[in-house]
C-alpha cells in the first residue's frame, strides 16, 4: 500500500514530506485537503491531526502527523534505498545531525515562516502585512545566518560531510523566502549560497518544490 | 574530567540539560556563563557556540555539542542502560510517535510558552516593554494548543503514549516557568493536562533540578 499524504500540496510542510519521499524513492499519494476552505479544522480531518494542520501521514494504518517526524519515520523505514544516511547512526555522526536540526528548528524556522505569515497568510486572510515585523524577523535571520556562514564555512553540510535530513529541513521556508519573497540574504554569505545552491537544485526537491 | 556543562541557572535550556543528565544519573561540572554580563557574547565562548546561546557541553573525550534537545537525545543515547530507561524508544512506529511528540513541543508549545515568557520575564529584566499585544497573542496561540493536549492526553498517559519520553520531559522548563509568570491556569484548569503536569513536576530529578540551582542553606 502506497503511503498517503493528506494535505494542500503547495503548502512547505507538505512539500517536505514529498520532496523526502522523492530522496528515498518512495511513491506516495497526495490527498488533496483543501485548507482554503477549512478543510484541515474539520472534526474529520482533527480525528487524525488534532492541532488543524498538514501534513499527516496514513502508512498502511500507521497515522502521523508533525513532517519532520514524518520525514525521520520515513527515512529510517527506507534506509536501505535511495539517498542514504539522511539519519547519521554512529553516536558523534547523529548528536552532530541533532544538533544541526535543533539550529533549524530554532534559528532558521521562527524567523523564514514569520515571514511567509507576514507577507503571504495574512495577504490570504485579507490583513495587512506588518512591515515592522517583517523588518525585525529580517534581522534575525540575516543574524542567524551569519552564524550559519562560519558553520558552512568548514564542512560542507550544517551536521559535517554529507547531506542530511537536517539541510533538508531547510529547504521549503528556505525557498519561500529566498525565491518566492526574494529576500535578499545570501548576498555577502559565500558559504552559505554555495549550501543553498546545492540543496535547492538537488533533482529530489526539484520535483515537488511547485507542489508535491 | 567528567561531561562539563557551559550555561546559566537563567536559561531554561540548561534546566533541560541538567534534568537528563539527573534522570540518567550522569555526573557533571558545571561551568557559569553569565548571560547578565554578556558573557555568551564574547569571541572565545561563540567559538564554541556561533549563535551565541546557552547551554553547550563538552563531553569527557572532548566532544562539544550545542542545542538542549540535541544534547539531551545525545546523552539519553549514550547512557541508554543507566537511570530512567526508555526515553527514546527503539521500535520503529514508537520512535516515529515520540519524534511525533518532541515536534510537538518545538513547534506547537515552545514558541508561545517561551514567547510568554519573553514578555513577562526577559523584557522587563532588561528594562524594555512589555508588548502587550503581542502576550495577549501568544496566551491565545497556548490556550488554543493546550486545548489539544488535553484530547490527546485524555486518550493516552503521555505525549508519545503511555509511556513517558523525552518528548514529555522537555515541557518542564519551560512549563515551570509560565506557573512562575502567574499563568499555571493554562495547566490546571484543564483535567488531564494537570494530571500530566503534576506526575511531570513530582519526578525526583526535576526536584533535584530546582535544588541544585536554588540551594537551601
Amino acid at each position: 500500500m502506497v503511503v498517503k499524504i493528506y494535505g494542500h500540496a503547495i503548502a512547505p510542510t507538505v512539500r517536505l514530506v514529498a520532496g523526502v519521499c522523492k530522496e528515498k524513492e518512495i511513491p506516495y499519494e497526495l490527498v488533496p485537503i483543501a485548507v482554503y476552505k477549512g478543510e484541515h479544522k474539520t472534526p474529520a480531518f482533527k480525528q487524525f491531526q488534532p492541532f488543524g494542520q498538514v501534513p499527516y501521514i496514513d502508512d498502511d494504518g500507521f497515522i502521523l502527523y508533525e513532517s519532520r517526524a514524518i520525514c525521520r519515520y520515513l527515512a529510517k523505514k527506507y534506509e536501505e534505498q535511495g539517498t542514504l544516511n539522511l539519519v547519521p547512526k554512529d553516536a558523534k555522526g547523529e548528536a552532530l545531525f541533532e544538533q544541526a536540526v535543533s539550529i533549524e528548528a530554532s534559528n532558521f524556522h521562527p524567523f523564514v515562516s514569520g515571514l511567509a505569515f507576514e507577507k503571504i497568510i495574512k495577504k490570504h486572510q485579507g490583513m495587512e502585512t506588518d512591515e515592522t515585523k517583517v523588518k525585525v524577523l529580517l534581522d534575525n535571520l540575516n543574524a542567524k545566518l551569519s552564524a550559519y556562514e562560519v558553520i558552512l564555512g568548514k564542512q560542507p553540510y550544517l551536521a559535517g560531510e554529507y547531506i542530511t535530513l537536517a539541510d533538508l529541513f531547510h529547504l521549503p521556508y528556505g525557498t519561500v523566502a529566498i525565491e518566492e519573497l526574494g529576500c535578499d540574504v545570501l548576498q555577502d554569505r559565500p558559504n552559505v549560497a554555495r549550501w543553498w545552491k546545492e540543496i535547492s537544485s538537488r533533482p529530489a526537491w526539484q520535483a515537488v518544490k511547485n507542489g508535491a | 574530567m567528567p561531561l562539563t556543562i557551559y550555561g546559566s541557572p537563567f536559561s531554561t535550556c540548561t534546566r533541560l540539560v541538567v534534568l537528563i543528565c539527573k534522570e540518567k544519573q550522569i555526573p557533571f561540572n558545571f561551568v557559569l556563563v553569565d548571560i547578565t554580563k554578556g558573557e555568551q557574547k564574547a569571541p572565545e565562548y561563540v567559538d564554541k557556540q556561533p549563535f551565541n546561546k546557552v547551554p553547550y557541553i563538552v563531553d569527557d573525550d572532548g566532544f562539544a555539542l550545542y542545542e538542549s534537545r540535541a544534547i539531551a537525545r545525545y546523552l539519553i543515547k549514550k547512557y541508554a542502560n543507566q537511570g530512567t530507561p526508555d526515553l527514546i524508544p527503539s521500535d520503529l512506529q514508537a520512535e516515529a510517535l515520540f519524534e511525533q511528540g518532541a515536534s510537538i513541543e518545538s513547534f506547537n508549545f515552545n514558541p508561545p510558552a517561551s514567547g510568554i515568557a519573553l514578555e513577562k520575564i526577559v523584557k522587563p529584566l532588561l528594562a524594555l516593554r512589555t508588548d502587550e499585544k503581542t502576550l495577549e497573542r501568544r496566551l491565545v496561540e497556548l490556550n488554543e494548543k493546550l486545548d489539544v493536549y488535553d484530547v490527546i492526553l485524555g486518550k493516552q498517559k503521555y505525549l508519545a503514549g503511555n509511556k513517558l519520553t523525552l518528548a514529555d520531559l522537555q515541557h518542564l522548563p519551560h512549563g515551570t516557568l509560565l506557573f512562575t509568570n502567574g499563568c499555571g491556569d493554562l495547566f490546571t484548569s484543564r483535567p488531564n493536562v494537570a494530571r500530566w503536569w503534576n506526575e511531570l513536576i513530582s519526578r525526583p530529578a526535576w526536584q533535584e533540578v530546582t535544588t541544585y540551582f536554588n540551594p537551601v542553606a
